[in-house]
């Protein structure tokens, strides 16, 4: 190719190009923004719209909590920290803190797997800005309170009955070695 | 201090600038002391380490399980594979089976996130060529990526997704049919974005010849990935090491071609991830297609206790390979981690490859070569 | 305007002031009402119009908070900017750094001294108009080679630097696109090349003949690489050098800078429209000068601004040029072609009256082909990616 003809080329390929994108990017300005303007101009607050399984702020239902640990032991950051205490007349285990540092949470829910009644769960919350370092520590047992003895043969009490439920449909979502529903469906 | 054009008397000497660490185009915290005459490049020399967070040696302190999460934060843009490759190492110390549903949910959510990847990639090197355009264009696709991720783990960037024996959540089939309606979506995007970007004549000028990096050069400097596909060598974790169900998947292997200007320049690196995107999403129709029904995890006992051994397990990132070369002491804490990643050997060719091209190709070949922070200092 | 105020002092509107001072006063209010009441308020929707613009060509939203639509957004990000401390670096020098944005901004609005509204909204019609408007524009090389010098900055020298180098190259393809309308119309005055067009479409000069119409884009390239416009923005690539030559500088001094290229992207526009595309004409629809005096303003204002939004879209389109590339193409393809445009245009004038009118009607059937092609690619894109849509532009 002569030298002439490679500069027409060059001139006729910048000029086509240019073209092209620039009736790409006009077509974009009849289409739909993506943008979600958060927080005033949505229908919806953002955290009805999130899934079931978002892994947002940890929440803790201290009324099913059995006291097992089993969050404490598996937490790879060592951000939850329970005190368990023995109230020496009536012989009733109770506990005298649960603190969780939102702030060194990691957020990979390993907690909530371990959890046996699917008392320490993720919730949809995800605005947890704090104006000092001491409101980033969340206690979930501010007055002591006795633990949790789940019954054999399910839960009677009715005001538990709720809660027994939501803590077992968040655990249903993790997969499990004998299959699970999806599978069956799926 | 290099005196150039004696004979007229004049006086010059180099500059020495730091592109870094606070730029907007070094992709992560990283620092190049460059000496520049005038505009043109006589040295420039990688300053690591503005990232570093200790993840191997954090490695030895937690239990296998909860290290999981950890490995996402090796690159974070690319979390998957490091869960993978750590939960292989492991599997293979312990002997492990991984359950053939599990397989499939591993590998639809790989892909996934290679394409979010290399969505980043190819959007961020537009921007450091000054398109600022297509930049959005791919980060809105990648939104929709993250909205399933969301859906089947529950996080957007660091999943914990992949652990040792399977996955931690099985995929549901109301996220099965988004993925497919996202999938039939974005085979036209990046069409338009190859009429937007890749098939724009200034861009092609920036980078066409630009940073040519040699097959010899490729493979002695341990390039992997894109960056030594683009070099014209069929290498792939997938194909020539593989692992998982990758052995019964149909895709193709991209590899440079030289299509403008020479073989292994910053074009034909760009070229293989916008083609690997391509292929991924064959992949992906693949594996919904083949789903098999089944438990997504198998058994694993809670305190994992591996037998006393090392292994090394690899997987295809999309910055190349990755590696986890784990030493176990029969206890449930690794006695050793230890992380190879691409991206930290990229950075031993930025040196020789900076010799006499311009600041402005700098920043296209660091975008070429799609270093990334996180996995250079770990 | 000058013969407004001579008919005010011989009516005895400022009885006892000499002459020159009733001048010196005049040219100060009419510097700031000019400033304040057009510049300031275009310059700042302009800003805000450009986000908006860009933002909608990238799926996204643009500032639409401050104000209806967010169109007071520039009046916050001025007061934001006026009231943020302004910082002198100890090691630059003290007397060119805060001085180098007035240069700049003296630059661009020196040239609305020659801008022409209507046939009567013009500050003053100097008859060596367009060539007293490419000098101007050139004061800003120097303030950019102050600013970059000053900073006491590797980034913002190699920023100034690039930029004077720019922009002195690019004054010679601008410049013979010029004087190809120039020898069209006969003179250098603005109002004089607006009157040797007409208020059609084929009566302007964009469309005279193929040589115009090729001489047009030269000038429109060269007009957005001497205003530091994508794809020749690489004095302030961000990616690359930071900020380049405003590196240092903070609050209203930054602002300063940006203030005169959204300014100057109206001049190339209005530079444009003047030249190529008619100007103010207006068909003959009324008597009534003040009526026909508006209608003149709000055309050569639409006119000239949609060539600013197509500089606004050519930025959101095309990425950077390298600075070697740049120079290359000013000096291997716009110069020559600039030079063929020109003695094509010569020839052109000796051609006869109907040849000329084939050519001119060949140019625009060969324009509005063009537009329809374009439109036709627009919807094969929307067929291609099968959006969903959204016509509204408030959102």
């Amino acid at each position: 190719m002569g030298v002439v003809a490679s500069y027409l080329k060059d001139i006729k390929d910048t000029v086509a190009s240019t073209f092209e994108g620039m009736s790409i990017t006009f077509s974009h300005l009849m289409r739909r923004p993506m943008t979600i303007q958060y927080p005033d101009k949505i229908p919806v607050p953002i955290q009805e719209t999130l899934p079931h399984r978002y892994r947002g702020i940890l929440e803790v239902d201290l009324d099913i909590c059995t006291g097992c640990l089993a969050c404490e032991r598996d937490c790879p950051i060592t951000c939850i920290t329970i005190g368990i205490e023995m109230n020496k007349e009536t012989k009733q285990r109770y506990f005298s803190h649960f603190d969780i540092d939102v702030c060194k949470c990691m957020y990979c829910g390993l907690c909530s797997e371990a959890c046996p009644t699917g008392a320490i769960r993720h919730s949809q919350e995800f605005e947890g800005a704090s104006y000092n370092p001491a409101g980033l520590v969340r206690h979930f047992a501010p007055q002591a309170q006795n633990l949790y003895k789940p019954k054999k043969g399910g839960e009677t009490e009715p005001k538990l009955i709720t809660k027994v439920d939501i803590g077992q449909k968040y655990l249903d979502e993790f997969a499990t070695p004998d299959g699970g529903g999806a599978a069956e469906e799926g | 201090m290099t005196d150039t054009a004696p004979a007229q008397g004049f006086f010059t000497e180099d500059m020495t600038i730091s592109v870094g660490p606070q730029h907007p185009s070094t992709h992560g915290v990283l620092r190049f002391v460059v000496k520049t005459d005038g505009e043109v490049i006589s040295e420039a020399i990688p300053d690591v380490g503005y990232l570093h967070r200790s993840i191997e040696k954090i490695g030895e302190k937690v239990t296998y399980h909860g290290y999981v999460p950890y490995t996402d934060r090796a690159d974070y843009l690319a979390a998957m594979f490091a869960n993978q490759a750590f939960c292989m190492a492991a599997e293979k110390l312990a002997g492990t089976e991984v359950t053939r549903r599990g397989e499939f949910c591993r590998v639809i959510a790989c892909e996934l996130n290679r394409l979010a990847s290399h969505l980043i990639s190819v959007g961020t090197f537009g921007q450091d060529i000054g398109a600022m355009t297509p930049f959005v264009h791919a980060l809105r696709e990648r939104e929709t990526i993250n909205n399933l991720m969301e859906e089947i783990c529950g996080a957007r960037l660091t999943y914990n997704y992949i652990r040792i024996g399977g996955v931690g959540y099985d995929i549901l089939p109301e996220t099965l049919a988004k993925i497919t309606q996202f999938l039939d979506h974005f085979g036209p995007i990046v069409e338009e974005f190859n009429r937007l970007l890749s098939g724009n004549k200034i861009f092609i000028e920036r980078l066409a010849g630009v940073a040519v990096v040699s097959k010899e050069d490729a493979l002695s400097y341990n390039l992997v990935g894109p960056n030594l596909r683009g070099s014209g060598i069929k290498w792939d974790i997938r194909r020539d090491i593989p692992y998982s169900i990758y052995p019964e998947l149909d895709f193709e292997v991209p590899v440079g071609t030289a299509q403008v200007g020479s073989l292994g320049d910053s074009y034909d690196r760009f070229w293989v991830r916008i083609r690997e995107m391509q292929e991924s999403v064959k992949i992906l129709y693949q594996c919904l297609k083949m789903l098999p029904k089944g438990p997504a995890i198998s058994k694993v006992p809670k305190k994992f206790r591996p037998p006393a051994g090392e292994c090394y397990a690899r997987v295809e990132a999309p910055r190349g390979d990755m590696g986890f070369y784990v030493v176990s002491d029969g206890s449930e804490y690794p006695y050793r981690v230890r992380i190879r990643t691409g991206s930290y050997t990229a950075m031993s060719i930025i040196d020789k490859l900076s010799k006499g091209i311009m600041v402005a190709d700098l920043i296209a070949l660091i975008g070429s070569l799609d270093v990334d922070a996180p996995e250079i200092d770990r | 305007m000058q013969a407004f105020i001579d008919q005010m002092i011989k009516d005895g509107a400022f009885a006892g002031v000499p002459r020159e001072v009733v001048y010196a006063i005049a040219m100060v209010v009419t510097a700031l009402v000019v400033l304040s009441v057009f510049v300031a308020p275009l310059a700042g929707v302009t800003s805000w119009l450009e986000r908006r613009v860009w933002a909608r060509m990238q799926s996204r939203v643009g500032p639409n908070r401050v104000g209806p639509q967010g169109i007071l957004q520039w009046l916050a990000d001025g007061i934001k900017n006026i009231m943020k401390e302004d910082i002198i670096p100890t090691a630059a020098d003290q007397k060119l750094f805060p001085l180098a944005p007035y240069v700049v901004f003296m630059g661009f609005l020196c040239s609305f001294v020659v801008i022409p509204f209507g046939a009567n909204l013009i500050v003053a019609d100097l008859n060596i108009g367009i060539l007293y408007l490419l000098a101007v524009t050139s004061l800003v090389v120097v303030g950019i080679l102050m600013a970059g010098w000053a900073s006491n900055n590797k980034w913002s020298l190699l920023g100034g630097m690039r930029s004077a180098a720019q922009i002195v190259s690019y004054e010679i393809p601008a410049g013979l696109s010029v004087l190809t309308v120039v020898f069209l119309a006969g003179t250098l005055s603005m109002q004089g090349i607006i009157r040797a067009q007409g208020w059609a479409p084929w009566d302007w000069f964009m469309f005279h003949n193929p040589f115009t119409f090729c001489a047009f884009f030269l000038f429109f390239t060269a007009a957005l690489a001497e205003g530091n416009r994508t794809p020749f923005d690489i004095p302030e690539a961000e990616s690359e050098l930071v900020a380049g030559y405003v590196t240092e500088y903070s609050g209203m001094r930054f602002l300063f800078f940006f203030f005169a290229e959204w300014g100057n992207l109206y001049v190339i526009g209005s530079v444009a429209t003047t030249l190529f595309m008619g100007g103010w004409q207006v068909p003959p629809v009324t008597d009534n000068p003040v009526l026909l005096g508006m209608l003149q303003f709000v055309t050569f204002f639409l006119k000239a601004y949609f060539w600013v939004f197509v500089a606004m879209w050519v930025r959101a389109t095309l990425p950077r040029v390298r600075v070697d590339q740049l120079m290359a193409l000013c000096w291997k393809y716009m110069v020559p072609l600039s030079f063929i445009c020109m003695l094509g245009t010569i020839g052109f004038m000796f051609m006869d009256e109907n040849g000329r009118r084939i050519f001119g009607a060949l140019t625009l059937g060969f324009a509005i082909a063009t537009i329809i092609n374009f439109f036709r690619r627009v919807g094969f894109q929307f067929r291609a990616a099968k959006p969903e849509l959204y016509w509204k532009p408030h959102i």
